[in-house]
């Protein structure tokens, strides 16, 4: 069973800071975005509001829920996203937070129907294979369902027309995931424009036979 | 004795036989159970009134109460409820205000004050403090509404007092008279009849209390970080731009806006009536009740030859359509002049224009002739016609004195098959949606206690495409499908007895999830999502077994025939019917009731409100399960 080094209200100021560095670098907007925490080895969760400014969260507005999404501590409410988090908290034993980011790179380049290559160490090793949800209604119960079935085994999915999912055994993690999805698109789509079209070079093979060989 | 946050704690009881003020102190356990508001005025009716009794009968009472968030900075918090038997359902009556009223009856003290009884000569209540005062109202009985208004402040010295009165309408018992604030209306159900029927014709408030709230500083922080949410809703700035009329134009294309008592699907006058040109041509100013963010009141002004200066409300979308796409009637400022003619006179602007439909479709198949009607021709499309009956309803003058009965009574009184073509349910005369347009909207009216209402569910935002994940609404549910609109009417209904609870407005759309967050920091009363509706639901079969006990059947939660059997011949909604009894079959399901609608005793006991129930129905002598209730309608 997991444990947690954190107490709650440290995990809680920790999700606060986490939202603040998304926005800050522009991977959530003012209503955009959502993460959650676990508490480690229970089924009840912190997560962010829904339709609030998410660049100056207070430790008040965060609220505690558990995997039926009723709420449990705190008077606002959940964010709109919750069925997705606790979706993924059901079928993830190791995971114990979830970032919804907006990433505009990612999300375009998968607008454009371009897939995430292999092209640094970090795109390989951290991210490995990123798949993409088709588009469901934000907040719903099918883009949860859609979500779970897809993530075994991977630490990001795209959400097409829509964003990004982290996952992570804590926050610091999933924060890495959506930092590294953005910059991984980001340098792609540098040596794309670029390159005038010519094929990119990518990690060869036999340096990413281990990863490939279980994820690809 | 509880701590109040949010309620005040504090019920009046005033009655207007003997002149006997008393102050009660509100029940916690009903609170629990039903919240305020609504909730609240349900639970004294059904506890206090017998349901077969006749609407204008001394011991029917009338409660005005308001909602925990009523008057607080909650954004849309300005809402009154008022209830009592309805002499035009003959069964549940509800009707609910805006305005500045419930904030200053809040500021006086109290959450509710039930009228009972009937006064000897004309009375108004002054309400301030605490303390109520009963007072002579000879001098402006038969005074048409502004000026009951202008006459009270005049005399009780205080232009800061709000009033809330009935007009010559309601003197006049006309079936659907309202009730009125400023410009805003209780219009719905005849409640205004009530009032005049125990001679009341103002209650006046004012109010210098602190509305005491738990949490004032984490309230204040939520709201005002709410707002890009709040008013990310759709309909936020077609309502603050152009009023509830902004949306007729959208509704046209649905094929949902009745058109000559809803037989027709397209019409060219629509585009002169509806609001955005109505705003840019005649608009005064805008106004917003109290605390209201969206503001979807606006004011009029127009000088025309035929009938001068008007100042005054601008219709709303039921009045532009009630009195103009229903009777073909495209003149815009007859329109303005309708509507001040409603108000002023004091009766419902929807069941006026259906009643005045059925007659003149009535008459032009020769169901009535000019014998019935005193010699006036009616036609579609007159505006002359339509303010000459609407002024005749308000003296009860002539055919006026039918017309005036709504038109379930009225088409009872004339017979010769006009039945058919008379638009209610379960006697409240049909708004301005029409249900082929959105099925939804046929169930929701044909299940409403009170009779067809667009209001308790506004399924139809649902069935345009709108989803609420806190509801558990997450899939599209589309305006003609018949599957899921069980489940789906009663959540929303339910929803919709929350919010009126509450004290809040439909019309500023607030998410389910901080409405609960809402009513923690105000009350300090932790309920959480689930719970609240629950009281929504325990409030939804209160007014169902009132309605049962007047003797209100399975029978009556239909819709006039034309929606069941005529399809609509053009527009949106072309070749549509409402499939009525698949649809009612799966609601009776979803609401735990039997097959002829009646709530069981298992789902009463799940909802905790089996002894309250069982304990009323003793008293009153009658076994619901058993069909032994003695119905008189």
């Amino acid at each position: 069973m997991s444990v947690s080094i954190f107490s709650e209200e440290e995990l809680r100021y920790e999700i606060i800071r986490v939202m603040k560095a998304l926005y800050d670098r522009g991977l959530v907007s003012a209503l955009g975005g959502n993460v959650s925490a676990r508490i480690p080895g229970s089924d009840t969760v912190w997560i962010t509001p829904s339709g609030v400014f998410k660049g100056d969260l207070k430790l008040d507005d965060l609220v505690k829920i558990n995997l039926d999404g009723e709420v449990i501590e705190g008077f606002m409410k959940p964010s709109v996203e919750w069925p997705m988090h606790t979706a993924i908290y059901r079928v993830r034993p190791d995971i114990n937070a979830v970032i919804h980011a907006h990433n505009p790179i990612t999300t375009g380049l998968a607008l454009a129907g371009i897939e995430l290559k292999p092209i640094t160490v970090e795109a390989v090793v951290t991210l490995r294979s990123v798949p993409v949800i088709p588009f469901a209604y934000p907040g719903t119960d099918e883009l949860a369902k859609l979500v779970a079935e897809r993530v075994k085994g991977v630490r990001a999915l795209i959400l097409q027309n829509h964003g990004v999912v982290a996952l992570g055994y804590n926050l610091v993690e999933a924060e890495a995931i959506v930092e590294t999805l953005e910059e991984v698109a980001l340098t792609q789509l540098v040596a794309m424009l670029a390159s005038g079209g010519r094929e990119i070079p990518m990690i060869p093979e036999r340096d990413r036979e281990l990863i490939s060989k279980l994820y690809f | 004795m509880a701590e109040w946050y949010g309620y005040t704690g504090r019920i009046a009881r005033v009655n207007l036989s003997d002149s006997r003020v008393s102050i009660e102190d509100a029940k916690m356990e009903y609170i629990d159970l039903v919240l305020g508001g609504i909730g609240l005025a349900s639970l004294i009716l059904f506890m206090e009134v017998d349901p077969r009794i006749d609407a204008f009968d001394p011991s029917n009472k009338l409660v005005f109460s308001v909602g925990p968030l009523t008057g607080t900075m909650v954004p849309g918090s300005s809402r009154t409820t008022i209830a009592s038997r309805s002499p035009l359902t003959l069964g549940w009556g509800e009707s609910h205000l805006g305005g500045f009223w419930g904030t200053e009856l809040k500021k006086a003290g109290f959450d509710a004050i039930i009228i009972e009884g009937k006064a000897d000569t004309p009375t108004y209540l002054y309400v301030e403090d605490g303390r109520i005062e009963l007072r002579d109202a000879s001098r402006i009985w038969g005074l048409k509404t502004s000026n009951v208004e202008k006459s009270i402040i005049s005399e009780l010295g205080d232009p800061e007092i709000k009033v809330a009165c009935i007009g010559p309408a309601g003197e006049r018992l006309v079936r659907y008279a309202s009730i009125i604030s400023g410009e805003r209306v209780a219009g719905r159900t005849g409640l205004g009849a009530v009032m005049g029927s125990k001679k009341l014709k103002a209650i006046a408030v004012r109010g210098l209390l602190q509305i005491r709230i738990r949490w004032p500083d984490k309230l204040r922080s939520m709201i005002s970080r709410l707002y890009p949410s709040i008013m990310s809703f759709p309909t936020s700035q077609i309502l603050s731009s152009y009023g509830t009329n902004g949306e007729m134009e959208s509704f046209y294309q649905y094929g949902d806006v009745p058109i000559r008592n809803f037989t027709l699907g397209e019409w060219d006058g629509i585009h002169k009536i509806e609001g955005q040109y109505m705003v840019e041509n005649y608009l005064k100013r805008h106004r917003a009740c109290f605390g209201c963010p969206v503001g979807c009141w606006k004011e009029a002004r127009v000088e025309d030859p035929r009938y001068g200066l008007i100042e005054g409300r601008m219709p709303e979308y039921e009045s532009a359509a009630s009195l103009g796409s229903l009777l073909l009637n495209s003149d815009p400022v007859s329109l303005i002049y309708m509507e001040k003619l409603c108000n002023e006179y004091g009766f419902d602007v929807i069941s006026s224009g259906v009643t005045i439909a059925w007659a003149i479709e009535c008459f032009t198949k020769g169901l009535i002739t000019v014998e019935d009607t005193g010699g006036l021709q009616l036609r579609w499309g007159d505006p002359e016609l339509i303010v000459n009956l609407l002024e005749m309803i308000g003296e009860r003058r002539g055919f006026g004195y039918i017309l005036g009965e709504g038109c379930r009574l009225a088409s009872r009184i004339i017979g010769r098959g006009s039945e058919k073509y008379a638009m209610h349910v379960k006697g409240l005369e049909v708004p301005m949606h029409d249900p082929r347009a959105f099925k939804g909207m046929g169930l929701q009216y044909a299940t409403s206690n009170r009779g067809a209402c667009h209001l308790q569910g506004l399924v139809m935002r649902i069935e345009q495409g709108e989803r609420m994940p806190d509801l558990k609404i997450y899939r599209r549910f589309y305006r003609f499908e018949i599957e899921g609109k069980g489940w789906l009417v009663a959540t929303m209904q339910d929803w919709h007895h929350v919010i009126e609870s509450l004290g809040l407005c439909k019309f500023v759309q607030i998410p389910p999830g901080h409405i609960a967050g809402f009513y923690l920091l105000v009350t300090g009363i932790e309920k959480r999502l689930p719970e609240l509706q629950k009281c929504g639901e325990r409030i939804s079969n209160i007014q169902r077994i009132f309605n049962i006990i007047a003797g209100v059947t399975s029978g009556d939660d239909t819709l006039p025939d034309r929606f069941l059997s005529e399809p609509v011949v053009e527009g949106g909604a072309k070749g549509e019917i409402v499939e009525l009894k698949p649809m009612l079959k799966e609601y009776y399901k979803v609401r735990g009731w039997d097959e002829r609608g009646i709530p069981t005793r298992e789902k009463l006991d799940d909802l905790s409100i089996l002894g309250i129930i069982e304990s009323r129905l003793d008293s009153l002598e009658i076994d619901i399960w058993g069909y032994k209730q003695s119905i008189r309608s």
